[in-house]
């Protein structure tokens, strides 16, 4: 036999099998895109099992940051954000710490805060964390700031009363849950602060509206073990034009470093 | 007699394998793949080293965060609306594996096969079909042997049909070949592992909302499978369109520029032609069949599996029955 002969009988060999082959590939693709078989799925956990496996080894200074914009770092020009400053900080002064996930979501409110708390994903993340760093709230009475910018008429006391209320009923719970979903965790509230403090017609209604939603966080965290307040408010009252970012809404990097500063102040760690 | 037609027609294609295979076309397509997957392999293994950095060997946060990180741009004004669609559903689909406990992208050489091929099959795998198909026809006229073929004393038709049969069964080949060699390379880098690791399949997609009720696991092999069946289809349009054109055209060079004009515009047509409904007859954007079996959306709008076969099926029906007729009554000048 000789090579070109012995060639051929190889390629045509190994080409027609291909072919088949993959004719059957493309068929049983086709039925099964088409025509989907529905066995429920079973992957590697048990399905439907919403709670993940986490394993035991979890720092106390392991921060997981959830919440809005500012949890997310918004206006940083680093994108650093407070958790992630505060994790350099803490490594600054020789503290072991990481940042497990930042999950903040800009215009996240507390409504839609507590629907994301039931999702695996986030649970598992929380599990992972020592220290939960949570920033919610200015959405839910600023509105991101637009409306009150654009709005020709200032919100109305008992507008922002009601606001308040409705919200910090929503963050009672979200508190709970977080207890619920990792109780070891210690849990950090970021505070509000008053962004528009240095806009006269803006100052008295938001002042007032921060401090009412700040005192009652306070309130509700009290009755959290480990819980931890971080205040903000001063801040922002005589300093906006120094901390706040372009925006006139979110910390700049400064402000962030400021926040950050102050958590790891009163988380206490020796230095 | 039908026996003694089929021997004259196995040798003919005895014939066009040899002149194939001596052309050495097949070897340069392996060896660009030879070159190429490697390059890919080591550019994903330093992207994987540079996350296990950030996340360790923690991918249940790394997908957490990969859905908070497109949470967050579905907020934003200057995000094109087709975009956001994109990303739902895809935080939709990390949801479900989330929920599943089930890795997207576990590491592997047979999850790195399966990504790469299902990036390569609308332009990288076609152009290597291209560069065996697009010459079968117009290089016999090239180089003048277009005459000896046809002075034989074989119908033309059988002649074509021969040439069509090779540039077929090596398309399988093709195919096959890249699916070996990309597993092969990448286990070295990554592993050989994962034949039997779940992948979900059957998002049905409506608008921005993924229906999962069709969602079912199966085995990483078995996806494979199915995967390269669907690009072997695509292989096969191409290379009859490709053959077309190099029945049409006299110049290898022109037959091979006017493919891969057809081939990137379809690539480019797909990122932006979502709001133009009718490029969804074109056969250039219907190329990313393995889209319907991942879950991601089709770059138009009332695209599916069905419309897609069927369009790619009329544009390989056309071109065949004008690479026949010219062929056949075409006049061979030079």
């Amino acid at each position: 036999m000789n090579t070109t002969s012995r060639i051929w009988r190889a390629a045509g060999l190994i080409s027609a099998v291909s072919t088949l082959l993959l004719l059957c590939g493309f068929i049983y693709a086709v039925r099964d895109v088409i025509y989907p078989v529905t066995s429920e799925p079973n992957g590697a956990g048990s399905p439907g099992d919403h709670s993940l496996n986490v394993p035991l080894q979890v720092s106390a200074m392991d921060v997981t940051a959830i919440g809005d914009s500012l949890a997310k770092g918004t206006g940083d020009d680093t994108g650093k954000g407070f958790a992630k400053r505060t994790v350099e900080i803490l490594k600054k002064q020789g503290t072991e710490s990481k940042l497990v996930n930042n999950l903040g979501i800009n215009g996240l409110t507390t409504k839609k805060l507590l629907p994301m708390l039931d999702e695996p994903g986030v649970q598992y993340a929380l599990k992972q964390a020592g220290m939960i760093m949570l920033s919610i709230g200015a959405n839910d009475l600023f509105e991101g700031g637009e409306p009150l910018q654009t709005r020709t008429e200032l919100p109305s006391e008992a507008e922002l009363n009601a606001k308040v209320k409705s919200a910090t009923e929503n963050l009672s719970e979200i508190l709970a849950k977080l207890h619920d979903i990792n109780p070891q965790a210690r849990i950090v509230y970021i505070s509000l602060y008053n962004p528009f403090s240095d806009m006269k017609e803006l100052k008295n209604a938001g002042d007032k509206a921060v401090a009412q939603w700040n005192s009652i966080a306070a309130e509700t965290m009290s009755s959290i073990d480990g819980g931890l307040v971080v205040p903000t408010f001063d801040l922002f009252t005589l300093q906006a034009g120094r901390y706040l970012s372009g925006d006139h809404f979110h910390p700049n990097g400064t402000g962030y470093q400021a926040i950050a500063e102050r958590i790891v102040q009163g988380i206490g760690v020796q230095e | 007699m039908v026996k003694l037609l089929n021997n004259h027609m196995l040798s003919l294609v005895q014939n066009e394998t040899i002149k194939m295979i001596k052309k050495k076309r097949f070897y340069v397509v392996v060896l660009v793949l030879l070159i190429l997957v490697p390059i890919f392999a080591y550019a994903q293994m330093k992207q994987a080293e540079d996350k296990r950095e950030t996340y360790g060997a923690d991918w249940r946060r790394e997908v957490q965060q990969a859905i908070t990180d497109n949470q967050n741009s579905l907020g934003s004004d200057r995000v094109p609306e087709e975009w956001k669609k994109y990303r739902q559903i895809y935080i939709q689909q990390m949801k479900y594996y989330l929920e599943h406990d089930v890795n997207p992208a576990q590491p592997g050489g047979v999850s790195f096969t399966r990504e790469f091929l299902d990036n390569a099959s609308t332009l990288f795998i076609p152009l290597l079909i291209m560069g065996i198909g697009s010459d079968i026809v117009s290089s016999e006229r090239t180089g003048g042997t277009v005459k000896m073929l046809l002075t034989r004393p074989v119908r033309r038709w059988k002649v074509l049909l021969s040439k069509l049969i090779t540039l077929l069964l090596f398309v399988s080949l093709i195919v096959v070949s890249s699916f070996i060699i990309c597993y092969l390379i990448s286990g070295l880098f990554f592993g050989y592992k994962g034949f039997n690791f779940p992948v979900f399949t059957g998002f049905q997609l409506q608008g921005a909302d993924v229906d999962m009720s069709a969602v079912h696991s199966v085995p990483q092999w078995k996806y494979l499978f199915m995967q390269a069946g669907l690009i072997w289809f695509v292989g096969i349009v191409v290379a009859i369109l490709a053959f077309m054109v190099s029945v049409l055209v006299r110049s290898t060079a022109a037959s091979i520029v006017i493919m891969m004009a057809a081939l990137i515009a379809g690539n480019i047509l797909s990122n932006m032609a979502s709001s133009w409904t009718s490029a969804k007859y074109l056969f250039m954007v219907n190329l990313g069949l393995t889209n319907y079996l991942a879950g991601t959306p089709a770059p138009i709008e009332g695209m599916n599996l069905g419309f897609s076969l069927v369009v790619l099926a009329a544009w390989a029906a056309v071109s065949l029955v004008v690479s026949f007729l010219v062929f056949t009554k075409q006049d061979i000048l030079n």
